[in-house]
């Protein structure tokens, strides 16, 4: 081994070994506790085959956590990518202070989840109420985090407020690629600002469209903190995630091994989109 | 930078030093560890188990209250690594953890003597097991708390029956009042009237009959969910917009005449208004006073682990808790009730409970028998919002089922 490999040893190998024990081999272990009706703890427990994935297909609390989080990932992904797309040509304009509103658009990423959740927790129950009663809105002179229709909106704008803050970054550094001559050049010949949109701007920064979307999807898709921190699934079961689904009835139900076959079908669910998406999205970059 | 050495070398030596003398003092003691789970209680116990190491110079015991303790304990269990003496609610957890067979047998022990055998009792039902291995020690209470001020200055009494209590309620609603304050934007407040409803109308045993599938919730339930539905005519405007925390702020300021609560909330009111004039009736869920029991569960029970090398010193532990000066210290501090025979709660707010407890007219929480993967909160919590009786007993039915099955 020449000496300039072994140095590239050195930074590979770390990262994969911590990689393999923190997250590989746990995932492996929920694998075969996933077969097994384990509590979490206790010693004893018995092998039962495939019973654990038979029953979660006949499981409505599943299904219903499947349908909240697609609605909910479907809604969040748009947003947060149109939004962020309009926030970032913005912020990409020769306007005036414009460090001083990139940083504000950035703060909610460098906030903690739950703070933020905990924040429009009150909000929601103490001032937008006021608000709603003020302005004589019947729907929104409630909290509409304890209305079983309203609650997920709740949720999906939270989600969206700080999820825009790191996509926006993204959409930001990828209209920072395009040369300022393209533009010229289009300006010289005519080209109106939409025009100049769908034709200069766009396809070129689609790759960093495709990673935003993957991304957003993602995040979306594993929906947990905005959860506990804002309606911790309510009311009823209107607004469970299926991460929160797992850990509910994972830690508080035990039934660690149940909730273990419904992570690792999940896994399998969100592998197979974000290939789709990458595969999709990535095909398009190529035709433009 | 030699200067700096040698400091570093007399700061470590120094170290070195006075980690020995603790260790001097302590020689020769026998260490315990005392897990607790409630966070409100630490102080109190701070205060008992600083009174029990200056009298028993030969034990040292150190209590622990992690953040959700629960958990914690758990993943100890799992490690092997298990507390000598535990406190903890006799929930679905204890249940769990009793029959794995990692707390002692205290079948025999004199510890057992002092208690209310009826708290003995609940202990076993929720447990399933004969064996005795865990000592109730505080008990709480689940009921209406009430604004005596609104109450007397619309001429009401304390309501007995159903009928009563519906008719309070109008009356209070009528003066522009709020009768209760809801406060079910938290799943497991919108448990509290089903944990009264269901032991008084149902019975507690109606658990063990569905556990043989000999019953369903179907047949049995129907008055209870419909009575869960009457109360909601008697809110505010927001019932599933507000928090515990919300309710408790409220019901201190003398926002609604009623709050169905539990006792452990008086300490969080007293918190917003010290001066809060209340009083607690049991929950009357049905139309003869008499059939009508208190809802009381115990709230902390000392258990000693089964693998602990300090049995004897433990039990001299839980048996000090026990003495009346002590168990009455700790029940006055954290407004509980005692399950040590002879020893009363004096405050006022909840003297009109005391009748109950004297006479053992006493039931448990009806969740506490069922498995906490059904997931009974969120149950509720979407029935009292769809308001369909017949889905709502079905889901129990299936839910249960459910879980049976993937045992």
């Amino acid at each position: 081994m020449s000496k300039r490999l072994t140095a590239y040893y050195w930074m590979t190998v770390p990262a994969v070994v911590l990689f393999f024990v923190f997250m590989t081999l746990p995932a492996l272990q929920g694998i075969y506790y996933s077969f097994t009706n384990w509590n979490g703890f206790g010693k004893h427990y018995d092998f039962i085959g495939f019973r654990n994935y038979a029953n979660l297909f006949t499981d409505s609390n599943v299904g219903n956590a499947y349908l909240f989080t697609f609605k909910f990932a479907i809604v969040v992904t748009i947003l947060i990518n149109v939004l962020s797309l309009l926030i970032a040509l913005g912020l990409n304009a020769r306007i005036k202070a414009r460090n001083f509103f990139r940083g504000i658009y950035f703060l909610p990423n460098i906030l903690s989840v739950l703070i933020v959740g905990y924040i429009f927790n009150y909000l929601f129950s103490n001032v937008f109420t006021i608000w709603g009663q003020n302005l004589g809105i019947h729907a929104f002179s409630t909290n509409i985090l304890g209305n079983e229709n309203l609650a997920w909106i709740g949720v999906v704008i939270v989600a969206v407020w700080q999820g825009i803050a790191f996509n926006t970054i993204l959409y930001l550094a990828g209209l920072q690629t395009i040369p300022a001559s393209l533009y010229e050049a289009s300006n010289l010949d005519g080209a109106s600002r939409w025009q100049e949109f769908w034709r200069i701007t766009f396809p070129l920064i689609s790759p960093f469209f495709t990673i935003n979307m993957v991304l957003a999807m993602k995040n979306s898709l594993m929906v947990f903190d905005q959860i506990v921190a804002l309606t911790n699934g309510g009311p009823g079961r209107a607004t469970q995630s299926i991460s929160h689904l797992i850990y509910i009835g994972g830690f508080q139900g035990g039934e660690f091994a149940y909730q273990s076959a419904n992570s690792v079908i999940y896994f399998i669910v969100i592998a197979i989109i974000s290939i789709l998406q990458l595969k999709f999205l990535q095909g398009r970059e190529s035709d433009m | 930078m030699k200067m700096g050495r040698i400091l570093l070398a007399c700061l470590l030596l120094a170290s070195i030093l006075t980690a020995c003398g603790n260790n001097g003092e302590n020689a020769g003691k026998v260490k315990l560890e005392f897990f607790q789970n409630k966070p409100e209680a630490k102080g109190s116990f701070d205060k008992l188990v600083a009174k029990f190491n200056a009298s028993h110079p030969g034990i040292q015991v150190t209590q622990v209250n992690p953040p959700d303790a629960e958990t914690v304990l758990k993943t100890r269990v799992v490690k092997n690594d298990i507390p000598d003496v535990i406190g903890m609610g006799a929930t679905d957890t204890y249940s769990i953890l009793a029959k794995s067979d990692i707390f002692a047998d205290l079948t025999q022990s004199k510890l057992v003597e002092a208690i209310d055998p009826n708290y003995i009792k609940m202990l076993k039902d929720v447990t399933g097991l004969s064996k005795i291995t865990g000592i109730p020690y505080a008990t709480n209470a689940n009921g209406i708390m009430y604004n005596k001020d609104i109450f007397k200055q619309l001429g009401l009494s304390v309501p007995k029956t159903w009928d009563e209590l519906i008719a309070t309620a109008q009356k209070v609603k009528d003066s522009g009042i709020i009768p209760f304050y809801f406060t079910y934007k938290d799943d497991w407040q919108t448990n509290l009237p089903f944990n009264a409803l269901a032991p008084n109308l149902v019975g507690i045993d109606f658990f063990k009959q569905r556990r043989e599938n000999q019953v369903t919730f179907q047949e049995k339930f129907r008055e209870v969910a419909e009575k869960q539905l009457k109360l909601l005519d008697y809110g505010h405007g927001d019932n599933f917009g507000k928090t515990y925390a919300d309710g408790n702020r409220a019901f201190a300021r003398g926002e609604s005449a009623m709050y169905i609560q539990g006792s452990w909330a008086i300490p969080e009111i007293r918190k917003s208004n010290p001066k809060a004039n209340i009083g607690f009736f049991p929950f009357p869920t049905g139309n003869d006073p008499d059939k009508n029991k208190l809802i009381s569960g115990v709230d902390t029970l000392l258990t000693i682990s089964e693998s602990t090398q300090h049995k004897k010193e433990s039990e001299e532990f839980i048996a000090f808790l026990l003495e009346p000066d002590n168990i009455g210290q700790y029940i006055q501090e954290q407004t509980a009730f005692s399950a040590v025979k002879g020893v009363t709660q004096n405050d006022p707010a909840v003297a009109e409970l005391e009748p109950y407890f004297k006479a053992g007219r006493v039931v448990d929480f009806a969740d506490h028998y069922i498995p906490a993967a059904v997931q009974l909160n969120a149950i509720v919590q979407g029935f009292l919002q769809n308001r369909n009786i017949d889905a709502y007993l079905k889901t129990l039915d299936t839910e249960w089922d459910k879980v049976q099955s993937r045992k």
